[in-house]
């Protein structure tokens, strides 16, 4: 640093790597798989592998965004999503045949909403855990949806609906990714620059206080949880058209994936801090560091090694900076 | 006025939510022995609650958890791990040292757990999210995603076989632990100090409880009482495979939460557990006996759940709100006296 200032420059230094290293962290990191990445393989680096890594992030992506509202709210976790999902996936293809495919789309994504709705009045309203809360309600709300549908296996009818969205646009960009990037930057303008979007790090911060200032807390918690069924409706709707096929399992881990791209992404559990972005970089982190795996061709279910160790791992280096930052 | 007061303070209201649990498990039973022939008999009692033992066994290590006010996700892998480990090294080892090494998984897997959470002090959900995915992945490793078989099926009639013509091997090993858990929480020091841990860590710690042993020990025990399950689960069916309990560790939470411990911590019985546990079975077995579609038991269970923690919230608000009215009754009444008095001295 400059000269002048040399007897404070170790605290000052020490200030500025936990300020920044938490920041810089993960772009460095996706930059340093994706010199990995094309270090291991000559396929990794292609236009075709990496829009892959962009289909395959697509579906995960869009719940992630509601999933980020969710932790910076300290709404701890949505366990209901693969419910969700499953009720997207289920309803647009089962009524897809009789009311066609669009309007079919518009009621699951309803449907969704509504349990998300349900799980937002039972956590912000009702006060009740949430992860035992969404826990209980997905289960509940898969069954419905199977009740629907007879519990069976759903298949679509609507090739052209398939066609449309894995269709590309100026030959490069398939639509579905672009459905995602979009909802991506509005997710990302609405908590950063909305009022919703600072009172939601209000209430994660600090509940009470929030309370006291007259911010509707209730409302901005229920409203992360009616978020995250609603996108995941969406998640499931495109996932549903997409494979023109869906089953009740259809969802299963979905929710898991998303927990891990937020905290990848630095979004603190305990809420107040962390950016759709940032949530948006540990998806691409960890969806580069798989598309690596595959190329070497390692198995899917060995990634879970990774990726446990990926969580943990990026928690304990995020608790141990802001420890001896003192600050976040 | 009497019966006014005794409503306000309705300690038999209390005492029935109190006891929800005995409730709906009557409730069930009746149910249940009303719709399905048989349903009391020794035999359907025996067998539900046989294949009740390994959901059991997995349950009394959540019901220390959540009393301790932390999260495990992570038993249903350990559970399929301990159990490759157990049929697995049969040939290698022999069948009971390979069944100690199972459960010697358990116990390292659980001290991961407590590593993660009480060391790098991670968010035990996101911790033992970050563990199932961790060891459900080493499942797979090493079996390489198909399922291992042991070297003598008759061996694990230990485990399945009815003992004395009443419960099976199993079923008596649940019975026997819940019992010893129910006697550590409610008479000795240390089960009071979990309590304490669980509702307050750092009030604890400044009572000189240390907190963090409390809470590591937690951790291994649950991981402990997976790796028994995962021993009992595949030597049952002389099968080791990286799919099993992929979806037992929510059963098991909503059992010990219809038991009435709460997810905050520092509140919560063995016996609470037993009566969620014995409510599932009998629900579960009722349930198929009229063979009702799975989705629609999944519903049933998630309505009673949800209907039971919404109870709980509601009875811990109006617990506050009864001892506000208490306290306005006394305020009204001693105002009355006041004026009274003030009358009485005016004319």
């Amino acid at each position: 640093m400059n000269a002048l200032a040399s007897p404070p420059t170790r605290t000052v230094e020490r200030g500025l790597f936990s300020t920044y290293g938490a920041r810089l962290g993960l772009p460095a990191g996706i930059v340093a798989t994706m010199l990995v990445g094309s270090l291991l393989s000559d396929r990794f680096l292609t236009l075709q592998n990496l829009t892959n890594v962009l289909i395959n992030m697509s579906i995960v992506g869009i719940i992630v965004v509601g999933m980020t509202f969710v932790f910076v709210t300290r709404g701890l976790a949505d366990l209901s999503v693969p419910a969700t999902v499953a009720v997207g996936g289920l309803l647009v293809l089962g009524l897809q045949p009789s009311i066609g495919t669009v309007p079919a789309a518009l009621v699951g994504v309803l449907a969704a909403g509504i349990a998300g709705a349900v799980n937002g009045w039972l956590v912000g309203y009702a006060g009740l855990n949430p992860v035992i809360t969404t826990l209980a309600s997905g289960t509940i709300v898969l069954g419905i949806a199977q009740v629907f549908v007879g519990g069976v296996i759903v298949y679509g009818s609507d090739p052209e609906a398939q066609a449309f969205l894995t269709g590309r646009v100026f030959g490069v960009v398939p639509v579905i990714v672009l459905i995602f990037l979009a909802i991506v930057s509005a997710g990302h303008l609405v908590l950063s620059r909305t009022v919703i979007g600072r009172w939601s790090y209000a209430v994660g911060s600090n509940p009470f206080a929030t309370e006291a200032s007259a911010v509707p807390v209730r409302r901005v918690r229920a409203f992360a949880f009616l978020l995250t069924g609603t996108l995941a409706g969406v998640s499931g709707v495109l996932l549903g058209v997409t494979l023109q096929t869906a089953r009740p399992g259809i969802g299963m881990g979905y929710e898991f994936d998303a927990i891990t791209a937020v905290v990848v992404g630095g979004v603190s559990l305990l809420g107040g801090s962390g950016t759709v972005l940032y949530a948006f970089g540990g998806l691409l982190f960890v969806q580069l560091l798989t598309n690596i795996m595959v190329l070497q061709g390692v198995a899917t279910e060995p990634q879970g090694i990774v990726k446990g160790a990926l969580i943990a791992g990026a928690v304990a280096i995020d608790i141990a900076l802001r420890k001896r930052g003192g600050r976040e | 006025m009497i019966s006014t007061r005794h409503i306000l303070d309705s300690e038999a209201f209390h005492a029935l939510v109190r006891n929800r649990v005995v409730i709906i498990l009557v409730a069930t039973l009746v149910l249940g022995a009303t719709l399905v022939p048989g349903f009391l008999d020794f035999r359907t009692a025996s067998l539900g609650l046989d294949r009740m033992a390994t959901l059991g066994l997995l349950a009394i290590g959540l019901t220390v958890v959540l009393i301790a006010g932390q999260l495990d996700l992570s038993g249903g892998a350990i559970l399929a791990l301990s159990g490759i480990a157990t049929i697995g090294l049969q040939e290698s080892l022999g069948q009971i040292p390979a069944a100690l090494v199972g459960l010697g998984v358990g116990i390292a897997a659980g001290a991961v757990n407590g590593f993660l959470v009480v060391v790098l002090r991670i968010n035990s959900l996101v911790a033992t999210l970050a563990s199932m995915l961790f060891f459900r992945a080493l499942c797979h490793l090493i079996t390489e995603s198909r399922p291992v078989s042991g070297i003598d099926p008759l061996f694990g009639l230990v485990v399945s076989r009815p003992i004395a013509g009443t419960f099976t091997g199993r079923t008596l090993l649940f019975f026997a632990l819940i019992i010893l858990l129910h006697l550590w929480l409610t008479r000795s020091v240390a089960g009071r100090q979990l309590f304490a841990v669980g509702s307050n860590p750092a009030s604890a710690e400044a009572s000189g409880i240390r907190s963090r042993a409390y809470l590591f020990g937690a951790f291994v025990f649950s991981g402990t009482m997976a790796g028994v399950a995962g021993v009992i689960q595949s030597l049952s069916v002389n099968t080791g495979s990286p799919v099993f309990g992929e979806s037992i560790v929510l059963v098991a939470i909503a059992a010990v939460v219809i038991g009435g411990t709460r997810l905050e911590g520092g509140r919560g019985s063995a016996l609470g557990t037993l009566g969620g546990l014995l409510t599932i079975a009998a629900l579960t077995t009722a349930m198929e006996y009229q063979s009702v579609p799975a989705y629609l038991q999944d519903i049933v269970t998630g309505v009673i759940l949800l209907l039971l923690i919404l109870l709980d919230r509601t009875v811990s608000s109006s617990q506050r709100r009864e001892v506000t009215l208490a306290a306005l009754w006394r305020r009204a009444r001693s105002s009355r006296s006041s004026r009274k008095n003030e009358r009485t001295p005016a004319p």
